[in-house]
């Protein structure tokens, strides 16, 4: 992507002016509300007289064309009928815009003829204006900073650092709504469509030029340029972390081949390649994205693979060891030191002081639980740290003694914030399913990761452990492509 | 690419393309992959029985004779392999034996007559080591456990070429069967640096060079001092 295209990319995430084209009764203005609260002057293009009066009604400011609307337009959302689109588009680079987003579906994506004409004109008519169209078939665009959004009901607001793109518009609109429910702040999310103009490796190389993105998270489900996206990726990724979450995993490639090698590779085993060159971040559901990105911006970055575990009860110890260990991950023996401070402390009959710590009724009080957790910390033997913590067991024992959950979570947060150690919580089953899904937002949000089971946890700090490693192994060696030697020939 | 294996690579496909074939024959892929720097058996064409014998004196014994034929991908389909021939007379058989079941399973084929090559000595692990263009990545390299294995277990990893030196250490270590390959019990660990050294050497060859379609060197044996392929196939691009 050139500089030009760049900086009205930049222009269209930070608009002076955005204009609506065609938002509708029918779907209760979804476009001109996605943005109403945006940063942004805010105006409506729109011709059909029906949907005129509903519009002004909301108080925007209406007009029949792009080129009557006052000024320099920086950002278009196009949501008209599929046969006008193109029309739209070209109004759009003629009034100079820095994008335009196009909603309206019925392109490639449907397989048909028209639809196939009608988006390899739009490609032609961009690619000639050097214009960047989002989409087709997309959600468009979300930027917190400036308030422009997928959806009305996306958090905007100050503090985003992680950049997404996605393939759908689904998940491009959610990966915001979820990321805010695990303490995490989006900045921007594309919804990439049909990417005609702007394609995956242009987003990627856009999301890792900009210093506001800590690191970026993806939906793809193929790319139509692989060589460019994998080079971008090769960049981008020794700078940043990079997620991705891969849909179609299964699909068969239509492959007629006649060695070994072509029938084996498969579109997933290529993509896993890539990411295992890259240093990337494989996932593959959005509740692992949800963990990985947790993992990532609240525990300190480790290569060691030593738990350090404090569980509740002996039957979740035993199972505790036996998740991590499945991801390759152990629980050793603690030092001697640790075991003369844990003794007197873990009393209760049927618990132990061995790693996992079993408190069973042990965990008398905060103060109990920070001393474990500091002793495993303090242990040589250990390079992260996380505790269960079942709410329901420990909730009444605090109430006993006039604490609350906060007291606990806070707890949490001052000891991640003393030890050099990752640290994780693992929130499990509880009776009150309510309670436990408050809780798991409370711990998110005060910057401590928080897991929905052992299993998530041990495969987050996993897939962030491999990274890590990936990371160091990457930047020590030097990465040349390796090349023939000369040699002469043999008789 | 080196210079050499360049060359013979050109000449050689424009020969196949003239020829209408896209599938370079053994001979003609062992060569390229031996001007590449792969340790490869070399087999030698035989038109006769008589030929054969003489070929497999010169080789040293014990050898391999397969059926060639530019019509015939699949030689031991068609019991065109035979293994272990250890001298002149057994030579001799096997090249009656092989065209005349190369002939029954397949009577319209052409057959230039047999290869006959060294056959390489027990004790190595086959592997698999390949490269395919995939529509969107373009040039990708495969390594795998190798001989049927790769059919039945489907023990491979794959980078996109070209490969840096980590890549071709990292794709062998991913495969289940590593441990094999690290010696067990009474077997030795083979030698590593030269498997990723054919490893980065097809990975080349196919970066700097454009109309390989599809590559199977299968299997390579690994040893504990070095690797010999012995079966090999380049394809070439369509276009």
């Amino acid at each position: 992507m050139d500089a030009t295209r760049k900086a009205n990319l930049d222009r269209a995430f930070n608009p002076q002016v955005i204009a609506v084209v065609g938002d509708k009764k029918i779907t209760d203005y979804m476009w001109l509300k996605s943005v109403r609260d945006a940063k942004a002057k805010v105006v409506s293009v729109q011709i059909d007289e029906n949907e005129i009066p509903g519009i002004l009604e909301m108080g925007f400011e209406n007009y029949p064309s792009l080129a009557d609307v006052p000024g320099q337009v920086d950002y278009v959302i196009v949501a008209v009928p599929r046969p006008v689109a193109p029309r739209i588009v070209k109004d759009a680079i003629d009034v100079g815009a820095g994008a335009a987003a196009l909603f309206t579906s019925g392109f490639a994506e449907t397989g048909e003829e028209q639809g196939v004409q009608l988006q390899d004109a739009l490609t032609q008519m961009t690619h000639e204006a050097n214009f960047n169209l989002v989409g087709p078939n997309c959600m468009c665009l979300y930027h917190s900073k400036t308030g422009i959004r997928n959806s009305a009901d996306q958090w905007i607001g100050e503090g985003g650092d992680i950049g997404f793109m996605s393939n759908s518009g689904t998940h491009a609109t959610s990966f915001v709504m979820r990321a805010r429910n695990n303490g995490l702040f989006p900045l921007k999310s594309i919804s990439m469509g049909n990417s005609i103009s702007v394609d995956q490796g242009d987003w990627l190389e856009y999301l890792g030029d900009d210093p506001e993105v800590k690191s970026i998270g993806m939906y793809v489900e193929g790319t139509r340029d692989g060589r460019k996206f994998f080079e971008a990726l090769r960049d981008v990724a020794a700078r940043k972390p990079v997620v991705i979450w891969k849909g179609g995993q299964t699909r068969e490639g239509a492959r007629a081949a006649a060695s070994h090698t072509g029938h084996l590779a498969s579109d997933m085993a290529l993509w896993d390649a890539m990411i295992r060159q890259t240093g990337a971040i494989r996932v593959d559901t959005q509740d692992e994205l949800m963990d990985a990105f947790k993992a990532l911006h609240f525990m300190k970055p480790f290569t060691g693979n030593r738990m350090g575990i404090v569980a509740q009860t002996g039957g979740q110890s035993v199972l505790v060891s036996d998740a991590f260990g499945r991801e390759g991950l152990t629980v050793p023996d603690l030092t001697q030191e640790s075991y003369d401070i844990l003794e007197p402390i873990v009393t209760v009959v049927g618990g132990s002081y061995k790693n996992p710590l079993d408190v069973s009724g042990s965990l008398t009080s905060i103060e109990r639980g920070r001393e474990m957790l500091d002793t495993l910390a303090a242990d040589t033997n250990t390079d992260i740290i996380v505790i269960e913590a079942s709410i329901g067991f420990i909730s009444r024992r605090l109430e006993r003694q006039g604490k609350t959950m906060d007291d606990l979570i806070d707890m949490f947060k001052e000891f991640q914030e003393s030890t050099d150690k990752p640290f994780g919580v693992i929130a499990t089953w509880n009776q009150d399913e309510a309670a436990l899904a408050e809780f798991r937002i409370k711990i998110a949000d005060r910057g401590v990761a928080v897991f929905p089971s052992f299993q998530d946890a041990a495969r987050a700090i996993r897939r962030l452990r491999e990274y890590y490693v990936t990371q160091a192994e990457l930047a020590a060696g030097s990465q040349g492509p390796w090349r023939s030697r000369r040699r002469g020939r043999r008789h | 690419m080196t210079a050499s294996a360049s060359a013979l690579f050109d000449e050689t496909a424009a020969r196949a393309r003239a020829e209408g074939r896209l599938i370079l024959t053994e001979e003609e892929s062992k060569s390229i992959l031996q001007e590449q720097g792969i340790q490869v058996t070399m087999p030698t064409l035989a038109s006769s029985a008589d030929e054969a014998a003489s070929a497999a004196e010169n080789i040293g014994y014990p050898v391999v004779m397969k059926v060639s034929s530019r019509e015939i991908t699949h030689k031991s389909d068609v019991g065109g392999v035979k293994l272990g021939i250890a001298d002149a007379d057994a030579a001799r058989a096997a090249y009656d034996e092989i065209v005349a079941s190369a002939k029954a399973a397949e009577p319209s084929a052409a057959i230039d007559g047999v290869t006959v090559q060294s056959q390489a000595p027990g004790g190595g692990v086959e592997v698999i080591v390949g490269m395919t263009r995939d529509h969107q990545f373009g040039p990708v390299i495969m390594f795998g456990l190798g001989g049927i294995a790769v059919e039945v277990l489907q023990d491979v990893a794959f980078r996109i070429a070209p490969l840096t030196k980590r890549d071709a250490g990292a794709i062998v270590r991913e495969i289940k069967g590593y441990p094999l390959l690290t010696g067990h019990r009474a077997t030795q660990a083979v030698d590593l640096e030269a498997l990723e050294g054919v490893i980065g050497a097809v990975s080349a060859f196919v970066s700097e060079t454009s109309g390989v379609a599809e590559m199977d060197l299968n299997p390579v044996l690994a040893y504990a001092d070095g690797t010999i392929a012995v079966d090999a196939r380049i394809v070439l691009t369509a276009d």
